[in-house]
């Protein structure tokens, strides 16, 4: 029974419900009671006005009598489907709607436990990123420590220093007392602190993953780095690597025909910006609407993926503990490949001496490795080898809606999973202006100072009359290290300068008011 | 001579204990409660190491610790810096901007004298 054609019977159910005899709704809405006869038995179809007379008449929602309440909770109930936890019982979408107009109670009970579930979810991940990044905590974690250091010392002093005069002695006493009182205050502010309880989170989607993956290896990838330096050896690269040497290295070795433009079969090349891989006639070919930068990086994908098999990426998946499904490891093997295909283009060694000789200028470097922003932003969060390390930079791109599509956080920068950032951060104000560099000194609620640089970049578009495609990309350090950029240049970077008053997000955040705000804290500590 | 070792620590009780520890095993210590005091007694009176908290008022220790280490006529005084919170973070930091010593809070004094003697100027 389709749910339009449930109407009848929905009004029927309810009719009967309300104790109302047929003849009295039909007398009340203004129909004879042989066509609402007809209605109720499906042999009419009905809408508009007599329907909405009749939903008010039995005091229900029209939604709840044409069906678009069951239709909203059968899509709901099929969203389950794509459950990480449930993946494995093969839950079949379509029957969704069947179990839906059959068990509508439990299919209600269902879906509401699965939005407690996310919304649980959601509050345990940011109240773990929060503690972590607590300025309370840190304030009293360091107090702590200071108190038990001045105890400590005093206590040696007392223990081991035979010839203390008494008034020495006296004194030190006595700062291990007062020194005691304000421990055990500290103390006491942390239990109550805790009686906020909190639970350890683990990574439980595929990019949650993902994005431990990457913050374990510290996202520096010395094995990749070494088959980046191989693969040029192998195919001959010296210096810059175009997109010509690429194609004779895939021609010779590995049989591959490289061209350039609409793919062969049109509706593949127009659905995504991508390379496209044709085994049969062992033809790659390259998008012809995208940027130089970004066919060539498609063409160093492809022979990242060729080289050695793949073994190079493959290796550094099966090796991970973390990555445990197999979209997460599908994921990370995408991650690699761009990985292992920006080191091709731009060896580490070259890339470290250009930053550093350039101090960062961000578009002299792209100039320099004919690569895009983003590409060149995303090889210097790389650059991490211990003894030949550049600035430790974090990551983030947003698209136009602020979602966050890629982040690569510092260990002292927080940076959202989900949704979007703090619409201080000049990644946001950058999409106001394409093309221009927004450069900000940014002060988070502990006291932590970053330089933020952030530039929107617009892509190749799919075609024109389509909205246009805008990529807002973001590097940040920390100010102690903006002197050796460009960016440090004639701005005052000491601890004391202005800066703009930023948070990780809204609900992490402790700023209560910011006229930003959008959405409550999630403690209100 | 006697080595000089300036305290930078805004603990007035950490600083009692240390300057004593210290005194006893024959070091000369100096002590000051803030970073831009802490710079003004590096450039008028440099001692021959330092004792530097990363919690300072005014100039926090690592930027005390980058302006000692971007100054020609500084940089070669050796740097013990002192830490009680976001300990990895801070050590990298502190490496990163040239650190010679790390201690991190509760220290002993045994260690902290190690530290000083290791590093002292000979």
């Amino acid at each position: 029974m389709s749910y339009r054609s449930a109407i009848g019977p929905r009004i029927r159910e309810r009719r009967r419900a309300l104790g109302i005899t047929q003849s009295a709704l039909a007398a009340g809405i203004g129909i004879s009671a042989s066509y609402l006869n007809l209605i109720e038995s499906g042999r009419r179809n009905i809408g508009g006005a007599v329907l909405k007379r009749i939903a008010a008449a039995l005091d229900v929602g029209i939604d709840e009598l044409d069906g678009a309440a069951q239709r909203r909770l059968a899509d709901d109930l099929a969203s389950l489907a794509i459950e990480p936890v449930l993946t494995e019982l093969r839950l079949d979408p379509e029957s969704a709607e069947r179990f839906a107009s059959q068990h509508e109670p439990w299919a209600q009970a269902l879906v509401r436990l699965h939005r407690i579930s996310l919304d649980r979810l959601e509050a345990v991940r940011a109240l773990s990123d929060r503690l972590n990044h607590d300025p309370f905590l840190g304030d009293a974690v360091h107090s702590m420590l200071s108190r038990v250091a001045a105890i400590r010392s005093s206590s040696e002093i007392l223990d081991t220093v035979d010839d203390l005069e008494p008034k020495q002695r006296e004194r030190f006493l006595s700062i291990i007392a007062s020194e005691s009182t304000r421990l055990s205050d500290v103390a006491q502010a942390l239990a109550a602190f805790f009686d906020k309880a909190h639970t350890e989170t683990r990574s439980v989607t595929p990019a949650e993953e993902v994005d431990d993956f990457l913050l374990e290896r510290g996202n520096h990838f010395p094995a990749l780095e070494q088959a980046a330096l191989d693969f040029r050896a192998a195919a001959g690269i010296e210096g810059d690597c175009g997109e010509g040497r690429l194609a004779d290295y895939l021609a010779e070795v590995h049989d591959v025909r490289v061209r350039v433009g609409p793919s062969d079969a049109p509706e593949a090349a127009a659905a995504h910006p991508y390379a496209t891989w044709d085994p049969d006639s062992r033809t790659l070919t390259l998008p012809d609407g995208v940027s130089r930068a970004t066919r060539r990086f498609e063409l160093a994908k492809f022979a990242a993926q060729v080289f050695h098999q793949g073994r190079p990426v493959s290796a550094e998946i099966a090796a991970s503990p973390l990555l445990t499904s197999d979209a997460a490891k599908r994921r990370a093997t995408r991650v690699l490949v761009s990985y292992l295909a920006a080191a091709i283009l731009m060896p580490y060694d070259v890339v470290l001496e250009a930053a550093i000789a350039a101090r960062y200028d961000l578009d002299r470097l792209a100039r320099r490795f004919d690569a895009s922003f983003e590409q060149i932003c995303h090889r210097l969060v790389t650059l991490q080898r211990p003894g030949a390390q550049a600035i430790p930079f974090a990551f983030l791109r947003v698209d136009a809606a602020g979602f966050v599509t890629k982040r690569y956080p510092l260990p002292h920068l927080l940076m959202p999973r989900h949704g979007s950032a703090c619409p201080l951060w000049p990644v946001y104000q950058a999409l106001t202006s394409p093309g221009t560099l927004v450069r900000q000194l940014s002060e988070f609620p502990n006291g932590a100072r970053f330089l933020m640089l952030a530039r929107t970049d617009e892509k190749a578009r799919p075609a024109f009359g389509m909205p246009r495609r805008l990529v807002s990309v973001m590097l940040a350090c920390d100010a102690l290290h903006a002197d050796r950029t460009v960016y440090g240049d004639g701005i005052d970077w000491s601890s004391h300068a202005p800066a703009i008053p930023v948070g990780p997000n809204c609900r992490l955040c402790v700023r209560h008011d910011c006229w930003y705000r959008q959405e409550d804290p999630i403690i209100d500590a | 001579m006697t080595t000089r070792v300036l305290i930078a620590e805004d603990e007035p009780h950490i600083v009692e204990s240390l300057s004593f520890v210290l005194q006893r095993s024959g070091y000369e210590v100096a002590s000051v409660f803030d970073g831009e005091a802490a710079m003004s007694q590096l450039r008028s009176d440099p001692p021959d190491m330092m004792i530097l908290d990363v919690m300072l008022p005014k100039l926090n220790g690592f930027e005390v610790l980058k302006q000692v280490k971007s100054d020609p006529s500084l940089r070669s005084i050796p740097v013990i810096i002192l830490t009680a919170k976001g300990q990895t973070q801070d050590r990298r930091m502190a490496e990163e901007i040239g650190v010679d010593g790390f201690m991190t809070k509760p220290f002993s004094n045994r260690e902290i004298v190690d530290e000083v003697r290791r590093l002292a100027p000979e």
